[in-house]
């Protein structure tokens, strides 16, 4: 039930097609873990077409050529199984955990939407699920407080027309506007085995593992003609201060900042992780300490202030988010938060450094520890890197990072240039909008 | 050449790991052995919920298990020290129990277990610290109930229930504002300082001394005592009815169709949780497919039973477009009709008897699971098998089963129906369903 498995059990296929079979032999009891890497994502989407690669992933839930509609769910469900899917930037993600003895059927109903999606996709199934993924986003968007945040971030860190200005839920026009055409197309611009990395993390043998996927996927084709990105290219700061200050019905006056740092899987990147973590990660975190203990500034949240938002393909951002307590306004949190990242140039101690890499490290190996969580990590590795056993290796990556080079980082990347602000503001009171006014000009 | 479609062939049987059980001092302690999982999970068990707390005092529970992070020496002082041993804090307060630990690498078990324990048996309980995360509480209720959904789910208890359970667990934003550090501290020193409780662990535990970590956890802390059971009264007023909480230019409504169920003993669990399967409880259940895959109403619908000791819970929510508010509410009640008149499918059957024996595997593939599988045994008092014996019953389980269960354990005509949203457009439609008085409230005034 476990995931115990010797880096050097992980073994790496690629068949005829180009299909990428990654094989984790572990002590899984009786289960099997199946992950399939598809490499695309919202980064392949253009203007006027947004939000389909996460909607085209709800319609590979709705039948192919031999498995009818809600029929891949409901085998999986009725075998107790995990299964779901996500869609990212940089990819889209299909998982399912079953009994072992189900393995041959997920993999099956895995190639046979592969292989003849397109047979089973109609316009009434099509209008469906636009209306769900439209109800997705205002569940996780529209009707929640600060629910736009990512959006606005998205939209000021990377510019008009750039792959990644937009989030990968899209727009609700955009969404209207998809047709089933266009569904059809994209299924075979992107569907294709050469452009998927499958990992199956299970007790049994590899070969017996590869000999499987070669019966389920090795006739399905591979594409005619490999999709091109759009181009992500992208060099120096954000240009900013770049700000967009919303007034609405939230709670609290709520603060976030992004700064670009370097791609997913360069060194800057794994640098200016251990910087979020120093800031933002865990209650021994500089903001945690800071401004949730010590000046009661901002809500607690656990220490989760500080982050990253991985891009393999464009510059990532290094994001920070607080809300404000009660009585603290918007402009006296984001003027501690900016005094907090200004004081990393100052200097970070060995001992801050060790305490953020043992918060990375514990994140990596948790998520390793669970059947879906390895198979996972692989097929990322897999998919972003053509590497499966730096799933294993990744903390060796903050374990050499000096103090010198966070602050390096601190000192070119968190600047004022680099630095975009949203601000969330709830509407000022009618008696006390006057004072407020001034207090709540933009900075 | 695509292949045809296999057969599944038989699953391997699956007998839930048989628990390694040792009384250490006044405490007891219980272990599963996963050869191979290096992440372990540490939980102690002690019976001190939120459903025996005091009108006076109510939320002390939570705001107590709060605190406990601020570890010996005061200050958030648990956390960066756990953070070192890659160990992390786990606390829970529920109606019927306490629950702390950690996770931890079971290299590092040692270290973190005498932190934790550390932290729960000794904690500074500074009157800043809990000042602190007692304001802190009352603000993030706040922002939690901004969230639709959240802010429906904490009105049900009081829609069911008058006295403890009309008030949400953590006290609300009303009465942890009446919870002093001084009453942090006699909850805790009468319930966790010197009470043993259960230890769980879980984990690879060839190499960890399990009498050892006991004796860390309980020292010479007492056996904990019987927690006593009396049933909860309901609520007044005539139901079926709707309570609509005003959330202005809403695009979505949360709602929650919730009724009292009977406790935790007197549920014949496979039964009730296989019609709560049919009707919201799968991806395929009868909702899901009807509001979300016929009506495109929502992105998820769900139902759940929620059993304490004492009393139960049964619920249904969904979110969904403004506009089909009411008739998603008149579905529901529809589809929950329809069950109890027509009785489950023989496919629903099937599902449900697959997806609870056959999926077992599955459902205790992690170290954290298995752990949540032995705390509710150890809240609830269930033998060791009881996994075991609930698959048994789900494969015994037959349609007509399920049918009754339906009948019994289901009903409609005491649901009340909670709606967040924009009151403005949904009061009318929602008088012209018919389902009984709709009240419209404001959310601060829901907790007195």
């Amino acid at each position: 039930m476990t995931t115990k498995t010797a880096s050097g059990n992980v073994r790496q296929f690629t068949l005829d097609n180009g299909l990428r079979l990654v094989t984790a032999p572990a002590d899984t009891g009786q289960v099997a873990a199946v992950n399939l890497w598809y490499g695309v994502g919202s980064r392949y989407e253009v203007p006027g077409r947004t939000g389909f690669a996460h909607l085209f992933e709800h319609l590979m839930f709705q039948g192919s050529g031999n498995v009818a509609k809600g029929e891949h769910f409901d085998a999986v469900e009725r075998l107790g199984g995990d299964i779901n899917a996500s869609t990212s930037t940089d990819r889209t993600n299909y998982f399912e955990t079953v009994p072992e003895h189900a393995l041959d059927l997920a993999l099956w109903l895995e190639a046979d939407r592969l292989a003849t999606l397109r047979q089973g996709v109609t316009q009434e199934v099509l209008d469906n699920q636009r209306d769900v993924v439209k109800n997705e986003r205002r569940q996780r968007y529209d009707n929640v407080p600060y629910g736009t945040a990512l959006e606005r971030i998205l939209r000021l860190g990377y510019p008009e027309g750039h792959p990644y200005h937009h989030p990968t839920i899209g727009s609700m026009a955009d969404l209207d506007a998809a047709d089933l055409d266009y569904v059809l197309s994209f299924h075979e611009r992107h569907y294709g085995p050469d452009n998927l990395v499958l990992t199956v993390v299970s007790n049994l043998d590899s070969d017996d593992v590869r000999n499987r996927v070669e019966r389920y996927f090795g006739s399905v084709p591979a594409r005619r003609e490999p999709a091109q990105a759009p181009d992500a290219s992208l060099s120096g700061p954000i240009g900013g201060p770049v700000r967009d200050s919303v007034t609405e019905n939230v709670p609290a006056p709520a603060v976030f900042l992004g700064y670009r740092i370097p791609p997913y899987g360069e060194r800057g990147f794994d640098i200016a992780n251990l910087a979020a973590a120093v800031l933002g990660q865990g209650q021994g975190s500089r903001l945690y300490r800071r401004l949730v203990v010590e000046r009661g500034l901002a809500t607690d949240d656990g220490g989760a202030a500080g982050d990253v938002l991985p891009f393999r393909y464009t510059p990532s951002l290094l994001l920070i988010n607080m809300i404000a307590r009660e009585g603290v306004s918007g402009d006296e949190l984001e003027t501690a938060i900016l005094e907090e990242v200004a004081g990393m140039v100052e200097g970070v101690t060995e001992e801050e450094l060790e305490r953020a890499r043992a918060v990375l490290e514990r994140d990596h190996l948790q998520s390793l520890s669970h059947p879906s969580g390895l198979a996972d990590a692989i097929g990322s590795c897999t998919q972003l890197f053509g590497d499966p056993e730096l799933a294993y290796t990744w903390p060796q990556r903050w374990a050499d990072i000096t103090t010198e080079e966070v602050e390096d980082c601190a000192r070119r990347m968190l600047t004022q240039r680099n630095l975009l602000v949203v601000r969330f503001d709830p509407p000022a009171a009618p008696e006390a909008a006057q004072d407020d006014g001034a207090e709540h000009a933009p900075a | 050449m695509l292949q045809t479609r296999p057969d599944l062939g038989s699953p391997q049987p699956y007998t839930f790991p048989k628990p390694r059980r040792l009384r250490v001092g006044n405490g007891n302690v219980v272990a599963i052995d996963v050869p191979g999982q290096q992440y372990a999970a540490v939980r102690l068990v002690q019976p001190a919920g939120g459903a025996a707390e005091p009108p006076d005092r109510m939320g002390v529970a939570a705001l107590t298990g709060e605190v406990l992070e601020d570890g010996i020496h005061g200050n958030s002082s648990l956390a960066p020290a756990l953070e070192r041993h890659g160990a992390e804090w786990v606390s829970r307060v529920t109606w019927d129990s306490f629950v702390t630990g950690v996770d931890a690498p079971v290299n590092r078990i040692s270290e973190a277990t005498s932190l934790f324990a550390e932290a729960v048996r000794r904690p500074a309980l500074l009157r800043d610290d809990v000042l602190r995360r007692r304001d802190q509480l009352v603000e993030q209720f706040w922002l939690e109930a901004s969230m639709p959904s959240t802010l429906a789910t904490r009105a049900v208890g009081g829609q069911l229930f008058s006295g403890r359970y009309a008030t949400p667990l953590s006290g609300g934003p009303v009465r942890l504002n009446d919870v002093t550090p001084e009453m942090v501290a006699d909850f805790h020193s009468r319930n966790i300082a010197n009470v043993a409780g259960t230890l769980v662990v879980v984990g690879d535990l060839a190499n960890v001394d399990l009498e050892k970590l006991g004796t860390t956890v309980f020292g010479d802390a007492e056996s904990a005592p019987e927690a006593s059971v009396t049933p909860p009264e309901p609520a007044p007023g005539e139901v079926p009815r709707v309570l609509l909480i005003d959330r202005p230019d809403s695009v979505q409504s949360a709602l929650v169709l919730a009724h009292r169920a009977p406790s935790r003993s007197e549920v014949d669990l496979p039964k009730a949780d296989g019609i709560s399967d049919v009707l919201g409880g799968m991806f395929t259940s009868r909702l899901n497919l009807e509001l979300r895959e016929n009506l495109g109403y929502t992105y998820g619908a769900g139902s759940r039973f929620d059993l304490r000791r004492d009393s139960g819970v049964f619920l249904v929510s969904t979110q969904v477009e403004r506009d089909a508010t009411a008739h998603s509410i008149t579905a529901s009640i529809a589809e929950t009709e329809k069950l109890q008149s027509g009785g489950v499918t023989a496919a629903e059957l099937e599902a449900v008897r697959e997806s609870n024996t056959v999926g077992m595997p599955v459902t205790y593939s992690t170290a954290r699971s298995l752990a949540s599988a032995l705390v509710e045994m150890v809240v609830h008092d269930l033998p060791d098998d009881y996994v075991d014996r609930m698959r048994a019953g789900f494969e015994r389980i037959t349609a007509d089963d399920l049918g009754q269960a339906a009948r019994q354990y289901l009903r409609p005509e005491e649901f009340v129906v909670i709606v967040v949203g924009d009151a403005q457009h949904l009061q009318q439609p929602l008088r012209d369903t018919g389902i009984g008085p709709v009240t419209v409230r404001e959310p601060d005034s829901l907790w007195g």
